[in-house]
């Protein structure tokens, strides 16, 4: 923990040509707007003045502040008023003082969470990292979920865009990892270009996966397939459509039997012109023996006439064998 | 492939309840040149042993549990009934689709050392229930055999099970590892049993387990010495061609086995907890045993779709019935409308399929 003298600094103006503006160490900041901030900066000027440290190459390493930097470059200053703090001020404090510092004014992004694991890697074990650092960026503490978050550096700009704006899931980028480059850019624009909840993301993924493993083709290939194509090209399809047909698709793909006998559960149910508001389920994935009966009425009398024609229907014995031909 | 070989034991752990346990004592002996640490029962293991499950160390403990237990089979299934002799959990091989990796939570092959100390409260319970058969078998947690020379297990468990008429004691095993068995004294309700699978399988989804063949010779050599066999399809895996690769083993089977000491076989499709799923694919990320079409099944485990297991059951049923037609099969953790389908009877429920299987015992081990 910081000792609570450590915040003597000294504010100096300093030329922005001699602070490193590279994501250095200490950065925590991914895909920000800067137009906002550049805006209370026009009006009002940097209120809380960046922190710097003095680094081996007599330039500055940014501290805190990395945003109000690229604010104020792009407002085309020279120089800054910025807190110089001591040369004795440990690196591992400096990452500690920014992550205090965003902790009281913002939410982080997920990447930008991997990037702030990443940075603790250096300085403390895996295991404090899980007890202390991962409940305060409001990651389940785990292990798995640490490999999950360190691992989103390894993924392309363009995902990790799409990650830090929630259209991709992080459980999805996590499986991602493991997969070739030009495949996992693919299923980022298929996820990103359609409205997909997280949900059928990690659905999708493991089947295109699991897909191109029986296969033994590319996910590309799969993505690619002429079905897909023509619902992706579709005009009379909204987004949330476009994404149901594909599921559809690859489920059909993945699970041919089960699909089948889904298939033919309907038509054998739709062949029995069973009443108005009458239902008939089967078991989750045919698994159990339990067939189930569902009627829907307002009033008694209603119900038994709905009961009563239902025992009029005599294919009803047939049932279980609707989907038995598969 | 060569011949099967030893594991080799990287380290061993001592926990400082076990040091004067009996088991501990030989395992040292046997191993007087592998570094040793001596360990608290509660230091916590790191991170990366539990996920790489530590299979070059022994670890020596003064297990506290119970050493006999029910198997505790699955919930709305039929299941056989079986005990569970706790030996230690783990394992030196290494298959892909181990329940064990999301099972156990602490890393290294833990062997109970205070085991042989146990037996007589072990022997008065079997001794106590006269009218009951026990099924007995120690390959549950571990593999009964792979560690047998480094644990003599057998030297103390064969004589200790044979004399008992009211039991029988099945290894389970993946290895050839029979050397130490063969010319035991003590076979009398003794079942040795290996798991099956195809080539194919065994080449990529059973690292360091012995070949087919190599498996099957070992049965012949047991049943030659005296021994009652027993053989276990389980996990059944579904993939392109799996009907004629699962045929060539029930084809080694008829040249080398005799099937009338065949006490059972039995036959399980691929089966999973969710969870495990995310281990496997991290340690074994290539593997195909995902493939199939998995649904979730009574139990909440990942099941094949009904159809598929029907199929992969009948058909294998129905060749093995053809080479021998009492062969003692029965379907592990499979609903009532499986076993009728795939083999046109059921026992119904785990009680009958208990009694099915203490008849099997009784007709090809009489006391």
């Amino acid at each position: 923990m910081m000792k609570k003298n450590l915040l003597k600094s000294s504010l100096v103006n300093i030329v922005i040509s001699d602070i490193d503006l590279t994501p250095g160490p200490f950065c925590m900041s991914f895909h920000f707007n800067l137009e906002p901030l550049k805006g209370s900066i026009e009006k009002y000027g940097v209120i809380n003045p960046p922190y710097l440290l003095r680094n081996p190459d007599n330039n500055f390493l940014v501290v805190a502040g990395y945003a109000r930097l690229m604010a104020v470059i792009e407002l085309g200053w020279h120089d800054i008023a910025c807190h110089v703090l001591p040369d004795s001020f440990s690196l591992f404090n400096a990452l500690l003082f920014n992550l205090n510092d965003n902790l009281i004014h913002r939410q982080f992004n997920s990447i930008e969470k991997g990037m702030i694991l990443q940075r603790l890697t250096h300085f403390i074990s895996t295991e404090e990292i899980v007890t202390n650092f991962m409940p305060i960026l409001g990651i389940p503490s785990n292990k798995q979920q640490l490999e999950l978050f360190l691992g989103l550096d390894e993924l392309e700009e363009r995902i990790k865009i799409s990650i830090a704006i929630e259209q991709l899931s992080i459980r999805v980028a996590g499986l991602l990892r493991h997969i070739d480059k030009n495949d996992r850019l693919k299923i980022n624009n298929l996820f990103t270009s359609l409205k997909w909840s997280f949900n059928q993301q990690w659905e999708t993924i493991q089947w295109i996966k699991e897909i191109a493993s029986r296969e033994g083709c590319s996910i590309n290939k799969i993505i690619n397939s002429k079905d897909i194509n023509e619902v992706l090209h579709n005009t009379t399809m909204n987004k949330p459509q476009k994404v149901k047909a594909i599921v559809r698709i690859l489920k059909f793909r993945r699970f041919p039997s089960l699909s089948k006998a889904e298939k033919l559960f309907i038509k054998g149910v739709s062949n029995l012109s069973l009443p108005l508001g009458v239902k008939i389920i089967p078991p989750p994935f045919f698994e159990g023996t339990d067939y189930k009966l569902e009627v829907t009425f307002r009033k008694g009398e209603d119900l038994k006439e709905k009961l009563a024609n239902l025992c009029n229907v005599p294919e009803l014995k047939h049932i279980p064998d609707f989907w038995k031909g598969i | 492939m060569g011949p099967m070989k030893r594991f080799k034991v990287r380290r061993i752990l001592i926990e400082r309840e076990a040091e004067n346990d009996s088991l501990s004592k030989k395992i040292i002996e046997k191993l007087p040149n592998i570094p040793r640490e001596r360990v608290g029962s509660n230091e916590l293991a790191l991170w990366e042993d539990i996920e790489e499950m530590d299979k070059d160390s022994l670890r020596l403990i003064h297990y506290k549990g119970e050493f006999l237990k029910p198997c505790p089979g699955t919930r709305r299934y039929i299941c056989c009934g079986y005990q569970i002799l706790n030996v230690g959990i783990n394992c030196p091989m290494d298959c892909s689709y181990c329940f064990l990796q999301s099972y156990v939570n602490q890393p290294s092959l833990r062997l109970f050392t205070n085991l042989e100390d146990k037996l007589n409260v072990i022997g008065e319970f079997i001794d106590n229930h006269p009218e009951r058969i026990f099924r007995i078998g120690t390959g549950e947690f571990t593999d009964s055999l792979a560690l047998n020379y480094i644990t003599g297990w057998t030297h103390f468990l064969l004589p200790f099970f044979s004399s008992r008429k009211n039991c029988i004691l099945e290894l389970k095993t993946k290895t050839s590892f029979t050397k130490d068995i063969i010319n035991s004294r003590y076979k009398k309700r003794i079942v040795i049993a290996w798991s099956l699978n195809t080539s194919r399988i065994i080449a990529n989804e059973e690292e360091k387990t012995a070949s087919l063949k190599e498996r099957i010779i070992s049965a012949r050599e047991c049943q030659k010495a005296g021994f009652v066999v027993a053989f276990h399809f389980d996990p059944l895996l579904y993939y392109s061609g799996w009907e004629n690769e699962y045929e060539e083993i029930i084809q080694l089977l008829e040249r080398y086995i005799d099937p009338t000491s065949i006490i059972w076989i039995s036959i399980g499709s691929f089966r999973y907890m969710p969870d495990l799923k995310w281990h496997i694919l991290k340690r074994f990320p290539d593997t195909h045993i995902f493939d199939g079409e998995f649904i979730t099944g009574l139990d909440g485990k990942q099941r094949y779709f009904k159809p598929i297991r029907v199929e992969m059951y009948a058909k294998l049923s129905e060749r093995l019935k053809k080479w021998y037609d009492n062969l003692g099969i029965y379907f592990c953790m499979e609903s009532d409308d499986v076993w009728e389908q795939s083999l046109g009877w059921s026992p119904k429920n785990s009680s009958n399929l208990s009694k099915y299987l203490d008849n099997r015992v009784r007709m090809v081990m009489p006391a």
